[in-house]
């Protein structure tokens, strides 16, 4: 599990890759924490290379989610594989994030 | 007149005599029968009554208590979830006040929250409480760290550093927030070094517990409380005694205080069960249960007046309607007697007796199971069973059925034969039956058959029983034997299984029964039965004995072929000697196939979930399962394993530092039609099926943070049951597959 933090000035990417199970979402948390604090930004979540993902890392997208409703940003998933896509469909997160 | 006519005269009047006698014979017996039949039916009315209210009070418990445990369970995970954001941010004190803010946001549940930081730990903040409430919907923040109030020395600042675990206050009123009651659950906070920083709690406002608890409503008059776990009431239909009076306290106040101070002191023992208590001359029946992790326990009193109201109406309109029937049988008899002078002849009365002898061997023998293969889509088990009865109708009784992946079965042999004996048996099915509906521990079944028999029985009969649940996905046996004799099982060998002798059913009132058991391996199986096949008897007076009948039973057949068998043999044994005794046997092959079951021995480390994947992997391959599925099973596998190491193992999660190396066994069997994962654990009782699913229709901002887990393989999964076996929590997971 990689993930690489692309800071430009209105927006921030976040790429994903390989397996975000329960242990990698545990290790990434303290690095993607901060980003609380700056979800005014547009948050781009890029899971291109994101090939499984836990209720643990579904966790940090939504806190992401919730720092960026707090703070007037918004969040973008990018690039979801179709075994994302219905883990996202079978906990209503479809509905919750701007999906592209 | 001449003689003969005078002989007839004589005749008749004698006739006419005998019969006035008979009818009334007839009716004094008449009476008699109808007055044991109502009174042996108020007393199974009161049995099935109790019973009925046993099981209403304790599934009402239950759910209450699951209702209770899942809002203490919100809150616990408020807070639990976010341990590890509290133990990242220590690093940034300034960041700390965020986290008491976050739980409040996200947590409607939560009244107020802080993280407390213990005294010295930062050089410059040598006291540091920031506390969020909402109090009218609005957030409050302030801080703890006043000298007036000195949070190091509040018991839920000290406890969870001291038990080095979650730990719930004692439940107290809240003076700023209106006099509300309240309880605080705290958790140590460890830094990286493991030393504990801080304590994260959240505050729960009890006002749901009260309207929560006087919703059980079973009977009119009947009422719950709930204790704290230093006996003060919490809730009370009293309001005036809740928080001030602990319920020794209370009991000091009624006359005849024993019985309930003996409550009182099995309720702070955490213990559950039932009571009969008499106070202020009225008894009642209690019904009791601790709830776990808060220290509180909660009960159901039922006064008996209220619980057996129904039967005294009941027992009224019984009498009028049996006095209407005397009448009718007087009017019936005097008619009847009329035309009845005419004897029938004996032929006659013989064929009636044998058609209705008929009847009622029908009758029986539609109570017991006879359906074969009983469970036709059960791969696991071969089970068939035969009642040879040596009379029109028997004193043997089998009986099987399944509840809970589990098989109940029992075979019984009453003393004495024909219609006695017959009614007997029926009577023990029916005690069978509904007894073992709420319990699956055989000790406690044959115990209580026993009891509502032995209170019965005037007729000095007594029933051999042998009762045995199988746990069908573990192979576990538990067994209890009631003066029956002991079946084969097979393994390597054919053997007797060793039981206690015990007493028979009906002998003794309150007879206690040892309970056994054993594990059945794979492709074990066993043989019930009643001595009528071991003594079944030829011309010479020779039985056909145990070593003929392990003989006939050897070599590996089908249930119903072994049954089969034995018959044959039998007959071939006695010949023209007629058959002595019912005969009676249970032959139960229990077939899981070692082929089909995997198993993955994982601990309480959160790294292990990476081996589930290749464990997964060889399955998938060779049962070419498509990748999407295997993807969504692995995800169900590690949200299931994830949550057995964050609850179950809660005290030694490994963020505290605990030990990684309690077991987690992950178990697959393998079938074309499904896959079943059961997966075990060693930890405290956490059933995931109880906490209520997370809506997934809620917007960003009220949507909680946690419970994703349990609803992902909840909704992968075609099937998901929690069983609390031997101190393990064992999850079953099942996949259908097309």
């Amino acid at each position: 599990m990689k993930t690489k933090i692309i800071r430009e000035e209105k927006s921030i990417t976040i790429e994903f890759s390989g397996r975000l199970d329960t242990p990698a979402a545990q290790e990434t948390a303290p690095q993607l924490f901060p980003i609380q604090d700056e979800a005014d930004k547009t948050i781009i979540l890029d899971c291109t290379n994101l090939t499984y993902i836990s209720s643990s890392g579904l966790r940090i997208f939504l806190i992401l989610r919730k720092a960026a409703e707090a703070k007037g940003g918004k969040v973008i998933v990018k690039n979801i594989n179709d075994d994302i896509r219905s883990v996202f469909m079978m906990t209503g997160f479809l509905n919750l994030f701007e999906i592209c | 007149m001449n003689l003969r006519e005078k002989a007839k005269i004589f005749t008749d009047k004698g006739l006419r005599r005998r019969t006035r006698w008979t009818g009334l014979m007839l009716i004094v017996v008449a009476v008699a029968i109808l007055e044991i039949i109502s009174l042996v039916q108020a007393h199974y009315a009161k049995v099935g009554i109790r019973q009925e209210a046993k099981a209403t009070a304790e599934s009402q418990l239950d759910a209450t208590k699951s209702g209770i445990l899942n809002i203490i369970n919100q809150v616990e995970s408020a807070v639990r979830n976010n341990v590890w954001v509290a133990q990242w941010c220590l690093q940034i004190p300034d960041s700390l006040s965020n986290i008491p803010k976050l739980i409040v946001n996200n947590n409607p549940i939560v009244a107020g929250s802080t993280i407390a930081i213990v005294p010295g730990y930062y050089k410059k903040k040598p006291l540091f409480s920031p506390y969020m409430a909402i109090t009218n919907g609005e957030i409050i923040e302030k801080t703890l760290a006043t000298p007036e109030y000195d949070y190091p020395s509040q018991e839920w600042f000290t406890k969870p550093i001291e038990l080095d675990r979650g730990y719930w206050s004692e439940p107290y009123i809240d003076k700023d927030g209106g006099e509300i009651l309240m309880t605080t659950y705290s958790y140590p906070i460890k830094d990286k070094q493991g030393r504990i920083a801080a304590v994260l709690t959240a505050d729960l406002d009890l006002q749901w517990l009260t309207a929560m608890v006087e919703a059980i409503n079973i009977y009119p008059g009947s009422f719950s409380t709930v204790v704290s776990r230093t006996g003060k009431l919490l809730v009370s239909p009293d309001d005036s005694l809740i928080m001030n009076t602990t319920i020794d306290e209370y009991a000091s106040s009624v006359r005849d205080s024993a019985p309930l101070r003996a409550l009182n002191k099995a309720m702070l023992n955490k213990e559950s069960g039932s009571m009969q208590i008499t106070y202020e001359g009225k008894k009642n029946t209690v019904y009791y249960t601790p709830i776990e992790k808060t220290g509180w326990a909660m009960n159901i009193i039922i006064p008996e007046q209220e619980m057996f109201a129904g039967l005294r109406k009941l027992d009224g309109l019984m009498r009028i309607l049996q006095v209407i029937g005397l009448l009718l049988i007087i009017l019936i008899f005097r008619s009847v007697a009329k035309s009845q002078l005419r004897f029938k002849s004996l032929s006659e009365r013989k064929e009636i007796m044998e058609n209705e002898l008929h009847i009622a061997s029908e009758i029986q023998m539609s109570m017991i199971p006879k359906t074969f293969p009983p469970f036709p889509d059960r791969k696991d088990i071969d089970l068939a069973a035969a009642l040879v009865p040596a009379k029109e109708v028997s004193g043997d009784l089998y009986d099987f059925f399944i509840r809970d992946n589990k098989l109940f079965f029992c075979i019984g042999d009453v003393s004495g034969k024909g219609v006695p004996a017959s009614l007997m048996m029926a009577v023990t099915r029916s005690l069978f039956r509904s007894v073992s509906a709420h319990s699956d521990n055989p000790a406690e079944i044959v115990s209580s058959i026993n009891n509502s028999m032995a209170e019965m029985n005037e007729s000095t009969m007594f029933v051999t029983f042998l009762c045995c649940i199988l746990d069908l996905q573990t192979g576990h046996l538990k067994y209890c034997n009631a003066g029956h004799n002991s079946p084969l099982i097979f393994t390597q060998s054919i053997d007797e299984l060793p039981v206690e002798p015990n007493l028979p059913l009906g002998v003794m009132l309150g007879n206690e029964y040892v309970l056994q058991e054993i594990q059945m391996g794979y492709d074990n199986a066993l043989f019930l039965y009643t001595d009528g096949v071991t003594e079944a008897e030829n011309e010479n007076h020779e039985l056909f004995g145990i070593e003929r009948l392990k003989k006939t039973l050897s070599g590996r057949k089908e249930s119903y072929e072994h049954l089969k068998n034995v018959k044959k043999a039998v007959a071939g044994f006695v010949r023209s000697a007629p058959q002595s005794d019912d005969m009676t046997m249970l032959f139960i092959h229990y077939l899981r196939n070692p082929e089909d079951a995997r198993i993955i021995h994982l601990t309480n480390d959160i790294n292990q979930i990476k081996n589930l994947a290749g464990f997964l992997d060889s399955i998938a391959e060779e049962k070419k399962l498509p990748n999407s599925l295997t993807c969504s099973i692995n995800l169900a596998l590690e949200e299931a394993v994830t949550n057995v190491i964050e609850y179950a193992y809660a005290e030694d999660d490994g963020k505290g530092g605990g030990a990684k190396d309690k077991p987690i066994d992950v178990m697959a069997v393998v079938r074309d039609d499904e896959l079943k994962f059961v997966i075990t654990d060693e930890g405290k009782p956490f059933d995931p099926t109880k906490i209520a699913d997370v809506n997934i229709d809620q917007d960003a901002g009220s949507r909680p943070v946690g419970g994703l887990g349990i609803h992902l393989y909840k909704n992968i999964m075609d099937n998901v049951i929690y069983r609390r076996l031997e101190n393990k929590n064992i999850l079953t997971l099942t996949k259908k597959l097309q």
